[in-house]
């Protein structure tokens, strides 16, 4: 948006909520407002005029308005990747989606008591980032055969680990299993 | 203590009132709201930068708080008068400093209530806002007696309402506001001629009633929990917080036909801990400051880059729908109406629009010069300005 476009906006949201109005109190229920934001059911002549005679009211309608304008945009579901260049010969250290938004990286073992780790990575700019570390909902990662790489839920870094559950190296197992994977959120 | 939407009740807040308090010591000659305005803008508009720092955990600084309750100030000419009445013709420095500092006490609790209904939608008085931080005022002085038990057994022991001799274990399980229950509070208040134990009538609609403290108490602690993990209000700086004045436009505009009747108006609610006392006076203690730093800002210059004029005029966008309604007023006029409307700092402003020493807008003095009028003059156009901006926003 060009900003004297901005400027205009603004201006007039200052003076559709600008205070002043004495003794000004919510003049409409939220069901009534909300109504008529996803058109089940418009406002009356009498509930517009209170309406924008009312600045506290406005305002609420704003909330109301972004809230459900937040609640339309689509959740996230899925991302999915794919094994590249596997034959340099050394260890796969990270994987990342098409998308860009998700990394699993793999750590070796580091002595003959542990096992190989792998970490499931949320990067911080993904647009639901902020959705998804606030409903911390189950997620998966699955390889191209089905079977499951890794469950669990983020911790507040973005971050799941578990140990690596088969034999084979992840470079190996990956390349068996049709080279691609996929990060999904479970239902529920 | 954080609320839905309220902006004024965390610890920043004792800097806003002080730096509200300081200016308005050298802004203030006369019961001209206008007068006071204008000057206190130009005294927080040449402030050093060590009033940047946040004034609370939203985002906003210092400053930006002491110039939104000023704009609300603007907006509630009443409340302005009624100020003034309370006047003696000559109050000295102390009594000054203390009155509008419960004037600015008085307002940050109206704009944080409303603040708090456009944000959950529930009736809120003023009052209910000054009860929340009560109770939360009231949490902290008994974890803080909690934390000390061994020196204050009797009081502890007043508020657990039994002997104690060994660590209590209400003292290792009261982790937050969560934890504290609403007998502790009335206990405590009257083991010490707490707040719910005074003549006044302020919190009449609590006393004896350990369940609408213990209700307050949750919420508190609900949207602490909340909000502890959430960042700054994405919404109010991005053009996408703008993207409700298309619904408005659309419900405005919608067909009327389809509306069912009869209208659907909510009376005018009266919350039950609306109570206005006399006496609003509260928490503050009167200071003595040793220099007057706002008398010495506001001896500032009118002077502006040779050019400004012409350059402020190339940035404007002529066919923009403010600058067409304000056509025939002038760019001064313009500009003025904008600081009114959206504050002297934005930075939606271009820069040719600033005064380069302080990156705000020109204050109404320096506009008055350039618009060759005096500023009652000038305040009167914009003032016109506004109403004519008003009728075309507002259907």
């Amino acid at each position: 948006m060009k900003p004297e476009d901005l400027l205009e906006r603004r201006l007039r949201a200052a003076m559709l909520t600008a205070s002043g109005v004495d003794h000004d109190c919510l003049v409409l229920a939220d069901a009534v407002m909300l109504a008529a934001i996803d058109g089940s059911c418009p406002l009356t002549r009498g509930e517009r005029a209170a309406l924008a005679a009312s600045p506290l009211t406005i305002r609420r309608f704003r909330t109301l308005s972004l809230d459900y304008a937040a609640s339309l945009k689509p959740a996230w579901r899925e991302s999915s990747g794919m094994l590249r260049a596997a034959d340099s010969g050394a260890a796969l250290t990270e994987l990342v989606t098409d998308d860009g938004y998700w990394t699993l990286h793999f750590l070796a073992a580091r002595d003959a008591a542990t096992a190989p780790r792998v970490i499931l990575q949320l990067h911080a700019q993904a647009p639901f980032a902020r959705q998804l570390l606030a409903d911390q909902p189950l997620l998966r990662v699955i390889d191209g055969a089905g079977a499951v790489v890794l469950q669990g839920r983020l911790d507040p870094d973005g971050e799941c680990e578990s140990a690596w559950p088969f034999d084979a190296p992840p470079a190996q197992h990956f390349q068996r299993s049709g080279a691609v994977f996929a990060v999904e959120a479970l239902p529920g | 203590m954080r609320l839905p939407g309220t902006r004024y009740q965390e610890h920043g807040w004792e800097q806003v009132r002080k730096l509200l308090g300081q200016c308005s010591l050298g802004a203030f000659a006369g019961p001209g709201l206008d007068d006071y305005i204008d000057a206190m803008s130009a005294a927080l508009s040449r402030l050093g930068s060590r009033f940047d720092g946040p004034g609370n955990s939203y985002g906003d600084t210092v400053r930006d708080l002491a110039f939104t309750l000023l704009y609300e100030l603007q907006a509630r000419s009443g409340d302005w008068a009624a100020f003034c009445t309370t006047l003696p013709s000559h109050p000295g420095e102390a009594l000054l400093r203390k009155k509008f500092n419960d004037m600015y006490a008085t307002l940050r609790d109206k704009v944080d209530s409303d603040n708090y209904q456009a944000a959950c939608g529930r009736v809120c008085s003023p009052n209910r806002i000054y009860a929340y931080r009560m109770l939360d005022t009231a949490y902290h002085e008994i974890a803080r007696l909690f934390a000390d038990w061994r020196s204050h057994a009797a009081q502890v022991g007043a508020i657990l309402g039994r002997d104690i001799d060994a660590a209590p274990i209400e003292v290792r399980q009261m982790q937050s506001i969560a934890g504290c229950r609403p007998e502790w509070i009335l206990r405590w208040s009257a083991s010490c001629d707490g707040p719910l134990h005074t003549r006044s009538k302020r919190f009449d609609a609590l006393k004896d009633n350990p369940a609408k403290i213990g209700a307050m108490l949750a919420e508190i602690a609900e949207y602490e929990a909340l909000s502890a993990n959430r960042d700054a209000d994405w919404r109010v700086d991005s053009g996408a917080a703008l993207d409700w004045l298309d619904d408005y436009q659309r419900v405005m505009a919608a067909p009327e036909e389809a509306a069912p009747g009869p209208d659907r108006i909510l009376e005018a609610q009266q919350d039950e801990l609306d109570v206005v006392e006399a006496e609003m006076e509260i928490e503050i203690e009167i200071e003595i400051v040793e220099a007057d730093p706002a008398s010495m800002l506001l001896a500032a210059s009118v002077s502006l880059p040779p050019g400004f004029m012409q350059m402020a005029r190339l940035a404007e966008d002529p066919a923009s729908w403010a600058a067409r309604v304000m056509q025939e007023d002038g760019l001064p006029v313009r500009l003025a109406v904008y600081a009114k409307l959206t504050g002297p700092v934005d930075d939606v402003y271009p820069d040719a629009w600033c005064d380069p020493a302080t990156g705000a807008l020109p204050t109404m003095q320096q506009l008055a010069v350039l618009a060759g009028v005096s500023l009652p003059t000038l305040r009167k156009r914009r003032d016109a300005a506004v109403a004519r901006l008003m009728n075309a926003a507002r259907p």
